[in-house]
């Protein structure tokens, strides 16, 4: 059995969107959202003198970038509700403050499994996160679950 | 000479476990004492992996490596002993909507068997199924003991193959490598290779084994607040 | 800075636990995470409008699961400068707030070519089920 879709939505990217820009106070809000104490996230000394030579932000920020606009009119939607399933993320450079982050977007794969809650199709996008630098910071393969 | 394996397995080969196989039996090896299994069963979902050779990780870690598969049916998933040629051909492995009793029949037929697992679970386990369709026949066992259930879920698979007749297997379910062999399948007989494996869950004496630690409850919480940083 | 912790690649063990670590999980820590990563919708901050989506109340973004896991493996790697490289994580069940949950995880092998270390990590509820389960890949420097 297989989903119906376009083949030509695999792998094409969709989204390009405008750089976000991160800063100190961004980090440090979220650092107090997570109960974060680590010195390496939230002590601008002790991160100087640290692993990556001054703040970055814990990994798990990388997740909080967006998609845009044209998000929603490339994904695929099988049913009436979406759920976000899982993650699978290659953390590749920090995050710092001052950064412009920038998201390319595809989708890599759809298919279909039977589980708990009935038959679900999975939708799997990929950003990559790009920095001011050019430099990739993460790739953020999203699992979308629709079920009908 | 008995033999306990562990029935239900996912390693990297399925789309949602990241577990290497050797990492797997590493594992089995480091915690020896407290789940004595001599062998894994890599159900990998909606495949089968027939050129997969696992011959060298075997004589390194001294455990069996058998290969079967999970497929997905009308009357929920399925494990499919005993896979062959002539099973993958008849069916397509990765259709999610298999006919489960031409599943169960054809298996046989082949010389293979296919065991419905998680019974218990919703959607995808027998009992669901059969509260609003006629029972499935031919069933000569169900998984009762499944390391991936949640409460309630075992017992509804245990009071079916008790009112059923149907036998009982036990496996892990595992999809993470530190769950391997939590819960498995002792046979009285040896098992060496997947025919030893299809004619002991045909004809042989078993009976599924729990090596679970008993896990101390957590209090429920009283409502205090953490103070943010 | 020290490598307060002295973990290193070759300390490490296969084997080697993450917490267990238990934690009381607020609506209102919720509710913060929520607010500041631009997720203010009605599941994750109301219970009443959770409950009319069909949920049994106000849950846990998967970003913020994902965040609470990945703390625990960047806690336990503390100032070492080791680094999570590759972290998957899957939700199997709604993570509702007003709970204590167990954190924990097991380092499961080791790959010497690239210096890394393999671990799964999960978060468990008060009656023993694993709602989130995931892995982690962490590098180490030389």
């Amino acid at each position: 059995m297989t989903v119906d879709y376009d083949p030509a939505l695999i792998g094409r990217v969709f989204e390009t969107t405008e750089p976000v820009p991160v800063t100190a106070e961004q980090i440090a809000a979220f650092c107090a959202a997570i109960n974060e104490t680590n010195p390496i996230f939230t002590d601008e000394a002790a991160a100087k003198a640290g692993p990556f030579g001054g703040i970055v932000a814990p990994p798990s920020f990388a997740v909080t970038f967006r998609n845009g606009r044209h998000f929603f009119e490339h994904i695929p939607r099988y049913g009436k509700q979406g759920f976000d399933a899982g993650k699978d993320v290659e953390f590749v450079t920090p995050i710092r403050p001052g950064d412009a982050i920038t998201l390319n977007s595809h989708v890599k794969e759809i298919y279909e499994k039977t589980g708990r809650t009935g038959s679900m199709v999975f939708v799997i996008v990929r950003s990559t996160l790009t920095n001011q630098k050019g430099e990739v910071v993460a790739h953020v393969d999203h699992r979308f679950m629709n079920r009908p | 000479m008995s033999t306990t394996l562990d029935l239900h397995s996912h390693s990297e080969a399925s789309e949602d476990s990241r577990a290497p196989l050797e990492a797997y039996l590493n594992w089995l090896k480091l915690r020896r004492a407290e789940r004595p299994v001599d062998g894994v069963v890599l159900t990998e979902h909606r495949q089968f992996n027939k050129d997969a050779d696992y011959r060298a990780l075997e004589d390194k870690f001294g455990i069996l490596v058998l290969k079967a598969s999970e497929v997905e049916t009308d009357y929920g998933h399925v494990l499919v002993f005993g896979v062959n040629d002539e099973m993958t051909r008849r069916f397509d492995f990765a259709n999610v909507h298999l006919p489960a009793q031409e599943v169960i029949d054809e298996v046989a037929r082949m010389g293979g068997v296919a065991i419905p697992c998680h019974p218990g679970r919703p959607n995808v386990g027998l009992c669901e199924h059969y509260a609003k369709k006629p029972p499935l026949e031919n069933v000569i066992a169900v998984e009762v003991l499944n390391g991936g259930s949640r409460k309630g879920e075992d017992e509804r698979s245990v009071e079916l193959a008790r009112s059923r007749g149907y036998r009982s297997i036990g496996g892990s379910d595992s999809h993470l490598v530190s769950l391997i062999g939590l819960c498995a399948t002792r046979f009285e007989a040896e098992i060496r290779t997947i025919e030893d494996l299809v004619r002991e869950l045909k004809s042989g004496e078993y009976a599924p084994v729990d090596f679970r630690p008993r896990r101390k409850p957590v209090p429920h919480a009283t409502p205090v607040e953490v103070k943010q940083a | 800075m020290s490598n307060a912790n002295n973990l290193t690649y070759e300390s490490v063990q296969i084997g080697d636990a993450l917490g267990p670590v238990e934690f009381y999980l607020s609506k209102d820590q919720v509710r913060a995470y929520a607010k500041t990563c631009g997720m203010w919708t009605p599941r994750f901050t109301d219970d009443e409008a959770a409950r009319k989506e069909g949920l049994p109340g106000m849950i846990t973004p998967g970003n913020m699961s994902l965040a609470i896991l990945s703390k625990l493996v960047t806690d336990w790697a503390g100032t070492s400068g080791a680094r999570i490289v590759r972290m998957g994580t899957t939700y199997r069940q709604p993570v509702l707030p007003d709970h204590t949950l167990t954190l924990q995880g097991f380092v499961t092998h080791k790959n010497e070519s690239d210096r890394t270390a393999e671990m799964d990590i999960w978060i468990e509820s008060e009656e023993g089920d694993r709602l989130v389960i995931g892995t982690a890949t962490v590098h180490f420097p030389r």
